[in-house]
């Protein structure tokens, strides 16, 4: 059964090992993934603690219908503090890490302590080793993985790994798993590299029992047929992520030259479809594949077709890499885009950070606040190919002055830096915007600067805002599970009403990443996909488990408030530019220039969006600092908190 | 309890409101329906003059790929001039 799923706590610098089970009165509270993983982290980190401490514990999880037959439901959760933001940390990846790990017996792992050698994590049917790293030490996360199957002898041997940008503490480092598939976000690559924890390598035939396997079986070929039939779907299966970026640049919706434009014109060699051409002609028609249980496909596999590079093979590019080796440092080579998404693959760094940070130094370049001195000669100019490429080397590997204070991540580099350099960085609590420009949609301007693990469009985005749905489809989708009958508007341009669209997907966000689903199997980019109300059945079937969708919603506002609570915790305020829920003064300040012309002269109403996080907060029942009141946190029963149930 | 509750979904309920064979004009106040003719390359908006470049996914799933940026660039560049015109106007 998923209920027997354990949780391991690993202390890396005693090398001992406690397992226990997860009581059912803690799954009712927080179900698993990322809900229950941030539970462990308030319970389990010392307030105020260095993230490169060995206090700071490390959070990895399945999610609670993961390994099931619950179709998508591979993704993999970390959770500790921040090394980029200094508060919460999280980040989420697919593949077939978690369910590996979940049929060697474990649901979550608690890893403390710091090992006195470079180490990694064997953990196979219910047993944890501790083992020797010291040859994978150096390595790239895609030999590392191949060594640790070769090494144990078994070539289905998953394991999550980090790269040279995590060992060398990039701040943004990744964890990752096979090819492409990246634990992205918010430096959690860095924390293992801080622990001299190489990897996590797991493998299990520990057979999870179903609940009702007949009547999970039938209820999932209609998951599948409600997901597989979906446009967004059938889209990404042929263009993948990319499809989203070449939609979003055709009406003025990118983020270029860091944030002086917000489109990139005659982009015509980096869109999706050009894309896809060059994985045809490598790989082949067949070239997209998918995570485990899934039937999108939505990643394409490719070749490098030209350069230094040339014949590597890769994954990808997502959405963001499109940003990070295109629109951003405004590089319009296809052969840029797929080397620079191999090398940080390779390296294991978060493309989108990485992009965001050398595109804000190449503006600072071409205004002269650094200059040949800081980056060694280097012509950091926006569409200089080879510097952008070269400045990934050097960040991942900390070489030169530059490399070095560019990897400490954007606000620690503005205070080395010095001069009025902050004023460009486009970031909210320390981590870098996506490479989309949100001038002309003030909800989700509302969803970066109000995201908890700083800005991200993957913890309340509500995408199909921009889909211009009849107002009668959008209360069916928002008006439920709890009813809402408070304003809703059809017009992405407008701010009425977005407040509680962030609000209802952001606990929308937390439910699938507490069973473990990914996000485009549900209200993400398809308005007709999987809510709360088909999830009931599919817990039910699998596990056994009874949940109505108004007990997922709450499971999901509790869990998205003890985030706040952590957050608060370690220095959130609200209009903190450093660690607040602001946006960079240039959303206010600076209309967009290109784009579909309602876009053009489009910019954030500094009024109005205090309004709308005024609204945000009243629909948490926060009060206007943010703060979760005494009522609210007794309604969702946190208000012992941290109560230590584990 | 959910097993035994077989009314249709949220989702699927909307299901019957998916539309095939159409895009949508980008221009945020426009944002009309458009139906290409099968396997065209390009598209214009009938309301507001934007162009398009085609993409299809499947013969009856069709794309905006991207702008025909030359038609697009020059109707951003009368509106944006018009606007500045509004706000010296504004200003005066």
């Amino acid at each position: 059964m998923a209920l027997d799923r354990k949780i391991a706590y690993i202390d890396l610098s005693t090398g001992k090992t406690e397992i226990k089970p997860i009581p059912l009165e803690v799954r009712k509270k927080f179900i698993g993934g990322r809900g229950l993983d941030a539970y462990l982290l308030y319970n389990n980190a010392p307030e105020g603690c260095d993230p490169l401490s060995p206090e700071n514990p490390l959070i990895v999880s399945g999610g609670f219908l993961t390994a099931t037959c619950a179709s998508a439901t591979a993704r993999t959760h970390f959770m500790a503090k921040s090394p980029l933001t200094g508060l919460l940390g999280s980040a989420n990846m697919g593949g077939f890490f978690a369910p590996e790990l979940a049929w060697a017996g474990f649901h979550h792992l608690v890893i403390t302590g710091k090992a006195e050698k470079p180490i990694y994590l064997w953990i196979h049917n219910g047993q944890i080793e501790i083992r020797d790293a010291a040859k994978l030490w150096g390595r790239t996360t895609t030999d590392t993985q191949w060594a640790i199957r070769d090494e144990l002898g078994d070539q289905e041997v998953k394991s999550a790994v980090i790269g040279q940008a995590g060992e060398n503490l990039v701040r943004y480092a990744n964890v990752m798993t096979g090819i492409k598939n990246a634990g992205g976000r918010t430096g959690m690559g860095c924390v293992m590299g801080s622990k001299n924890l190489k990897a996590i390598a797991t493998r299990g035939t520990m057979d999870i029992k179903i609940a009702h396997p007949l009547e999970a079986l039938e209820f999932n070929k209609k998951f599948i047929e409600q997901i597989t039939t979906a446009k967004v779907n059938k889209t990404q299966g042929t263009l993948g992520t990319p499809f989203i970026w070449g939609a979003t640049n055709s009406w003025g919706g990118i983020r270029t030259r860091n944030f002086q434009f917000n489109q990139m014109e005659n982009a015509d060699e980096i869109e999706p479809e050009a894309i896809d051409d060059i994985a045809t002609k490598t790989i082949g028609p067949h070239h997209m594949t998918g995570c485990f249980g899934c039937q999108v496909h939505c990643r394409a596999q490719y070749k490098i077709p030209s350069g230094p590079y040339a014949g590597k093979y890769g994954e990808g590019p997502e959405y963001t890499s499109l940003g990070a080796f295109g629109g951003e440092p405004d590089c319009k080579s296809a052969e840029t885009v797929l080397t620079g998404n191999h090398l940080v693959n390779q390296y294991g760094v978060d493309n989108l950070e990485i992009g965001s940070i050398i595109s804000w130094a190449m503006e600072l370049y071409e205004l002269g606040i650094i200059t040949n001195k800081e980056t060694d000669g280097l012509e950091l100019r926006f569409g200089n190919d080879e510097a952008l490429l070269e400045m990934v080397h050097r960040i991942c590997t900390r070489k030169g002055w530059l490399g070095d204070v560019l990897a400490e991540g954007g606000i620690p580099a503005a205070q080395k830096i010095g001069k009025n350099s902050f004023d460009y960085l486009i970031q909210v609590k320390g981590m870098s915007n996506l490479h989309s420009d949100e001038r002309g949609t003030p909800a989700l301007a509302l969803n970066v600067a109000t995201a908890s693990r700083g800005s991200d469009h993957l913890r309340s985005r509500p995408a199909i805002d921009l889909y211009h749905l009849p107002e009668s489809v959008l209360r069916k989708i928002y008006g439920s599970p709890v009813p809402y009958d408070g304003p809703l508007s059809s017009d992405h341009m407008e701010y009425i009403g977005k407040a509680w669209e962030v609000f209802w997907q952001e606990n929308c966000y937390m439910a699938v990443d507490c069973l473990g689903i990914c996000k485009y199997h549900t209200v993400f980019l398809g308005a007709t996909l999987p809510n709360f109300e088909d999830w009931p059945k599919a817990i039910y079937y699998n596990t056994g488990l009874e949940f109505t969708p108004k007990e997922i919603w709450d499971v999901a506002e509790r869990c998205n408030n003890i985030e706040r609570l952590f957050n608060l915790r370690e220095g959130l305020t609200r209009n903190d530019l450093v660690k607040g829920d602001t946006l960079n003064h240039r959303y206010f300040d600076e209309p967009c220039r290109r784009g579909a012309p309602d876009i053009i002269g489009a910019k954030i109403d500094r009024d109005k969006f205090k309004i709308m996080v005024d609204e945000f907060y009243k629909h948490h029942g926060w009060d206007n600092d943010g703060v979760p009141t005494a009522e609210t946190l007794k309604r969702l029963g946190l208000d012992k908190e941290p109560t230590h149930l584990l | 309890m959910a097993k035994e509750n077989e009314k249709f979904s949220v989702s699927e309920s909307l299901r019957k409101t998916r539309t095939f064979g159409k895009v949508r004009c980008h221009n945020p106040s426009c944002m009309g329906r458009m139906e290409p003719a099968a396997g065209s390359q390009q598209i214009t908006c009938p309301t507001c003059g934007m162009a398009y470049r085609l993409f299809w996914v499947t013969p009856e799933l069709p794309r905006i790929r991207g702008p025909v940026w030359e038609v697009n660039r020059k109707l951003a560049e009368n509106i944006r001039a018009q606007k500045l015109e509004a706000s010296k106007d504004g200003s005066k």
